[in-house]
């Protein structure tokens, strides 16, 4: 079989590693780096054993133990995942609601609603940070977990999304349940969302993700450390004095797994959300 | 009867409709009109009974502050930079993983490998790997003959570098993208065309250019709109600096209105950002629909 690789192919093979390795190396790096002692780190720089861990296995883990004990990392890993949840169940929940409205009911200013809403997509919220701290102040909700959540949950581009999900559902469907005696509630719980579960599950792992990741909203409303999510919590990790090099990378390495997990998990759900054909804006 | 009907169908919209309404109404809707208004006073923070209405002042003043006019510049050197780069790396690595070969999996993989980062790990992790002094950058630099680089150390090299780390991390996402738009056009499109004896290039430039244009359209879209956002990357590594030269629209947005409580002001700075993205918005739905409709 070896045999059978041209020069030319063998060239193309090496230049696509070499590829490759400018994309996963430094990934790499973070990982083994985060597996050694602080001087380790700097002395490999030079040799190819910057990208293996520390050559005795029982030093792996020693990182992680120590920065476990000077950092309250559960807790942020914690505090993460509960705000990835209830982002996500939250934002699944309101923005069907509003979607299903949008697309089967028909009330008085749903057009006009339906064009603010539209216009609403054009909003960059970053030009919206500061006044939304200020409403966040009034309400009292400053340094709250809530604030965390709750700003963000109904998503003009979820709501769209859903309607045009919802759409597609024929009104059959609808009457026909009715007939049947059910309630509008009834028939959304038990039939619009169960078959809308891509769009379900699109919008969960998007809204996840995007909490998992935010940094600069947790970072205005949080002041107290224990309700600080991972990414707020990194960067304070990496300046508070002494920073030591391997820990700062096992930080990073501890918080990239959950996601690398839901990337794996979730993966035919994550390109339907902003690619797939049918939900793209125009 | 009939009018029954109406109000039930009224009260359910608007009852399914209540949770997101509200929250938009709050968290979206009233900060709009309230950026709206601020940008013409001036508040700030600390003494809100204070606030005065200005008219223009803000606006005067934004014009002759030379760290608005530059985070102006940086925001723009960095989207046009970013599109040739993230979207080139983006199509070439698609077209890689498009041809039928062995181990394409693993490049597939690769290449995606950098987007389930956050965008806060990047910015650490490359400023390690940065380090002017004892970074592993430098290091392989030094190794191969080249001198030490500053990187995000340098008012000239520290946009490039964020470019870079930027395209780096986000180019596997729209490869993705791109191959989805690659694999709906039908393999037989190119057998009529190999039959006919066009090039592999050929190919690429008269089959795989035009049937891609709506997917490169929609990335081209949104790249674009997300790199005007950028405050995330400035801000962990080089907190705008060195010498304002990473100083985005965004990131001054927060500094004069969070970290300086400059509301009136930071508003002004908002409400230009935000007719900057709607206009861009508009066009762009003006040319996608131009484009459906040949």
């Amino acid at each position: 079989m070896r045999k059978k690789l041209s020069p030319l192919k063998t060239l193309e093979y090496v230049l696509l590693l070499i590829l490759a390795a400018v994309f996963i190396f430094p990934m790499l790096w973070m990982v083994v780096s985060s597996m050694k002692p602080e001087a380790d780190v700097y002395l490999n720089l030079s040799s190819l054993k910057a990208f293996l861990p520390s050559l005795n296995p029982s030093e792996w883990f020693t990182t992680y133990k120590e920065v476990i004990k000077r950092f309250s990392i559960g807790t942020y890993l914690l505090n993460s995942i509960t705000y990835g949840l209830t982002f996500a169940f939250g934002s699944i929940i309101i923005n069907s609601l509003a979607g299903f409205a949008f697309a089967k009911i028909n009330f008085a200013g749903k057009k006009f609603i339906f064009g603010v809403l539209l216009a609403l997509l054009i909003v960059p919220v970053e030009a919206v940070l500061i006044p939304q701290f200020t409403i966040v102040n009034s309400l009292g909700l400053v340094n709250s977990r809530v604030a965390v959540v709750l700003p963000a949950m109904a998503s003009a581009f979820n709501i769209y999304l859903f309607r045009n999900f919802f759409i597609a559902i024929p009104e059959e469907i609808i009457e026909s349940a009715k007939l049947d005696g059910a309630g509008i509630i009834k028939i959304f719980f038990r039939i619009m969302l169960p078959m809308s579960k891509p769009a379900v599950a699109t919008v969960g792992v998007l809204s996840f993700i995007s909490s998992w990741n935010d940094y600069i909203w947790p970072l205005m409303v949080l002041t107290d450390r224990s309700k600080f999510s991972m990414q707020v919590a990194i960067t304070t990790i990496n300046t508070t004095q002494p920073v030591y090099i391997n820990q700062v990378m096992a930080v990073l390495t501890i918080s990239t797994i959950p996601l690398i997990i839901v990337y794996i998990v979730a993966q035919k759900y994550i390109l339907q959300g902003l690619g797939g054909s049918g939900t793209g804006l125009k | 009867m009939l009018k029954s009907k109406k109000v039930k169908e009224n009260i359910m919209g608007y009852g399914f409709l209540a949770p997101a309404l509200i929250l938009l109404i709050i968290f979206l809707i009233i900060p709009v009109c309230m950026v709206a208004y601020y940008g013409f006073t001036d508040y700030y923070l600390l003494t809100p009974d204070a606030r005065q209405f200005v008219g223009l002042e803000n606006f005067k003043r934004l014009f002759s502050d030379p760290i608005f006019i530059k985070s102006i510049w940086n925001t723009t050197k960095f989207v046009i930079w970013i599109i040739p780069t993230q979207l080139g790396a983006a199509l070439g690595m698609a077209l890689i993983v498009n041809k039928q070969r062995k181990g394409n999996m693993f490049f597939k993989v690769a290449f995606f490998a950098p987007v389930v980062m956050s965008l806060v790990v990047i910015s650490i992790l490359w400023l390690y790997l940065l380090n002017p002094n004892e970074g592993l950058i430098n290091t392989l630099l030094n190794k191969i003959g080249i001198a030490s680089q500053p990187f995000l150390t340098s008012p000239k090299q520290a946009m490039y570098t964020i470019v870079f780390v930027s395209a780096w991390q986000g180019a596997g996402y729209q490869m993705l993208l791109f191959l989805g738009g690659m694999q709906n056009i039908p393999g037989d499109v190119y057998e009529a065309a190999e039959i006919d004896g066009f090039t592999k290039f050929e190919q690429f430039w008269y089959i795989t250019m035009p049937l891609l244009k709506p997917t490169a359209i929609f990335v081209l879209l949104t790249t674009l709109i997300s790199a005007f956002k950028l405050i995330v990357q400035p801000m962990v590594m080089t907190q705008g600096g060195p010498m304002n030269s990473t100083m985005t629209m965004v990131y001054y947005i927060y500094q004069t209105g969070f970290t300086d409580r400059m509301a009136g002001y930071s508003s002004s700075i908002a409400l230009i950002f935000t007719t900057m993205i709607g206009l861009i918005t508009i066009v762009q739905r003006k040319l996608v629909k131009e484009d459906e409709d040949v």
